[in-house]
């Protein structure tokens, strides 16, 4: 892995260049929140605030997706809208989310010969490349620890910027990286030992200061045990059912499929959904599968921490924190994986 | 100021009742300044009960929540009240579910609590970030926020950390309830909501590059509708996929259509308790609607809602001197 040094200053000058050569997304702060948005000034990139509010699976896996548009009448047509699959560039990206994006990834990529491949996903994931940068700060809620995870692992991430004092300790970390980092003039320096071992350092102090841990052996085992369990319905009393923990999820990926038309144009379309909804399991017929708060919220519960880990071995959660900083009522998943481990059964 | 050893006491004792089922209150949350939801079913749960200007959240909303599961053959319904801790916009959110029927009188046992105003959970995480563990906040009598954080003592000015629709509450005492904990507050007085007044002074284009820039942010999680006290439909428009009134695709012009919407369904019905723009994940300012409308109705229909539950719904009313100027 190539290590390089970036004099701070000179990051405007880099992001610039990326913007006149490739499509450029960072972290721009509106309406008082982070937003993953197209840059096209380097100014308008915000990294003192650690987490965009949505996270940026947005960017991939979009919130609405036209799969294919008609026109009606005799000489109706259907289409297929194209996608840009140029070389796109996130910036800003930080190491939690962009395991979001490997959890998520077999979902949509498939997992052995034969699976479906959703074209849109994966012509996305191929397009970018992903800048990443260390969390030196981690909030209240970041809890990456607690899946072997670091705030500065290089390994969900193309190139990693860590932030070193007066420079960005750059590692390039896939070929995808390389690439880029070769197309670009040469305002690199190579790393020295020294800081190296600084980077070292800071990756440490951003460790000890993520306070909030998960304990998630044997979870997986314990979820096996207890479906039946009185204690979901505990769990499930205070949540209103409004979905934010999962649309702000960088690992929650369910959708609904829906027919849009006027008069003489229609399209379907792929938009997020949620489990957290009534709706999301009402059938035509009237029957509810999950009819209440309990077997939903036991459902985002399984599938995180049970479902995933037995299909894919994984666990589906990042720690980013988003579904304890903006529930309304205050469900904490950390806690929540605390009180299963001590139920009885 | 509310005592809560008498707040635990009257918990206690309410639930303990034979007819009483639960009740819903405030219990401390698992950082920050944050706050849970709390349900006791036997005295003992009492305990953990407790009340500080952090306790924001409208409990009303959990009584319409209670899911009825389908009756065995030969299984009756249980007729059991929920007990339910209320200021004064709670108890407004509750007269007014009884005004539309959604409740009856008899469902809910209140215990109201007087209030001073709640704090912005926004506002205070801004001001003290980081914090882990969980931090009381308590009001004193000079108007200040009183807190301590590792052994420091903060005193903050009320003003600063006031939810911006406290501000402009009218009714800080319950107007309905049971049993009442400690003293009625001194009715507050207002300040008109300026946020409204502002955005009134703006001109229409300025006024749309505004809402613009929030609506496009909406992620469509209906989080505003599920908080909302008053969002009770057992089927909401924003379902209904025959017809379909508002499509699911997430852009400005659905988002915009989804958040009028909302702001009309809920004119002459919204008791100002904030609660759908607490929860916003993206930060909407649905107060401004919500308060705009409660405005306009004021002014034509000379009509609050939430303050009798004898009275009758405004959009189910009539009078023959309503004003109708508006219609041609």
């Amino acid at each position: 892995m190539e290590q390089l040094t970036l004099p701070k200053e000179k990051l405007p000058e880099l992001l610039g260049e990326i913007g006149s050569k490739f499509e450029l997304i960072g972290p721009k702060e509106e309406n008082g929140f982070l937003a993953f948005r197209k840059i096209n000034d380097p100014k308008e990139v915000n990294l003192d605030i650690l987490l965009s509010r949505v996270p940026p699976k947005s960017l991939i896996f979009q919130q609405t997706e036209t799969l294919f548009t008609y026109t009606k009448g005799k000489d109706s047509k259907v289409q297929t809208p194209k996608i840009d699959e140029s070389v796109r560039v996130i910036f800003g990206i930080r190491p939690c989310d962009a395991r979001g994006y490997d959890i998520i990834d077999p979902v949509f990529m498939g997992k052995k010969e034969g699976d479906y491949i959703d074209p849109f996903y994966t012509k996305r994931r191929n397009r970018s490349i992903l800048i990443g940068l260390s969390c030196n700060e981690p909030d209240t809620n970041c809890f990456c620890t607690s899946f072997d995870d670091s705030p500065a692992n290089t390994k969900h991430v193309d190139i990693l910027f860590t932030d070193i004092g007066d420079k960005y300790f750059v590692e390039v970390v896939t070929e995808k990286g390389e690439d880029l980092i070769k197309n670009l003039s040469k305002i690199f320096s190579k790393a020295t030992e020294k800081e190296g071992n600084i980077r070292k350092e800071t990756e440490k102090t951003a460790i000890e200061a993520i306070s909030r841990k998960m304990n998630t052996e044997g979870t997986v085992e314990k979820l096996n045990k207890m479906f039946d369990h009185e204690f979901w319905i505990e769990a499930a009393r205070s949540c209103i059912g409004c979905g934010i923990c999962t649309y702000l999820c960088p690992t929650c990926h369910c959708f609904d499929m829906q027919d849009e038309s006027t008069l003489k144009l229609g399209g379907r379309v792929r938009v997020w959904d949620s489990c957290m909804y009534e709706e999301y399991t009402h059938h035509a017929s009237g029957h509810n599968p999950r009819p209440s708060r309990m077997n939903r919220v036991r459902n985002r519960v399984y599938h995180k921490f049970n479902y995933f880990p037995k299909n894919d071995g994984i666990f589906g959660c990042t720690g980013c924190g988003r579904c304890i900083d903006y529930c309304p009522v205050n469900i904490d998943i950390i806690e929540v994986i605390d009180k299963v481990k001590e139920v009885n059964v | 100021m509310v005592e809560n050893k008498e707040l635990i006491r009257v918990v206690e004792e309410t639930v303990s009742r034979d007819d009483v089922k639960y009740v819903i209150g405030y219990k401390r949350g698992t950082y920050g300044f944050q706050i849970k939801p709390a349900f006791a079913y036997s005295a003992k749960d009492a305990k953990e009960f407790f009340y500080s200007p952090l306790c924001a959240k409208n409990l009303a909303t959990y009584p319409l929540l209670e899911e009825k599961l389908p009756l065995r053959r030969g299984e009756e319904a249980e007729h059991k009240k929920i007990g339910i801790v209320v200021k004064g916009c709670d108890s407004r959110a509750i007269i007014q579910i009884i005004q539309e029927k959604g409740l009856e009188r008899e469902d809910v046992v209140l215990i109201g609590i007087p209030c001073k105003g709640v704090i912005d959970p926004k506002k205070i995480a801004k001001r003290f970030p980081k914090q882990s563990k969980f931090v009381d906040v308590e009001e004193n009598s000079n108007d200040e926020y009183v807190l301590e954080i590792s052994g420091t003592s903060h005193k903050i000015p009320k003003d600063e950390l006031l939810s911006d629709v406290c501000k402009s509450c009218e009714y800080p005492n319950p107007l309905l309830y049971d049993i009442l904990i400690g003293e009625a507050e001194e009715e507050f007085q207002p300040e008109h909501f300026n946020r409204v007044d502002e955005l009134e002074e703006k001109t229409i284009e300025e006024r749309w590059e505004y809402w613009e820039k929030h609506f496009q942010n909406c992620i469509r999680c209906y989080a505003c509708r599920e908080a909302c006290p008053l969002c009770y439909c057992k089927t909401c428009m924003a379902d209904l996929l025959e017809p379909q009134w508002v499509r699911r695709s997430v852009n400005l012009s659905e988002n915009t259509a989804w958040n009028v919407m909302r702001a009309f369904h809920l004119a002459g019905r919204c008791i100002s308790c904030g609660e759908c723009e607490r929860a916003c994940p993206v930060n909407i300012p649905l107060m401004e609607l919500n308060k705009f409308v409660e405005k306009e109705v004021k002014e034509m229909f000379d009509y609050t809602a939430g303050l009798d539950t004898e009275e009758k719904p405004l959009l189910g009313s009539f009078r023959p001197d309503d004003p109708e100027d508006f219609i041609s």
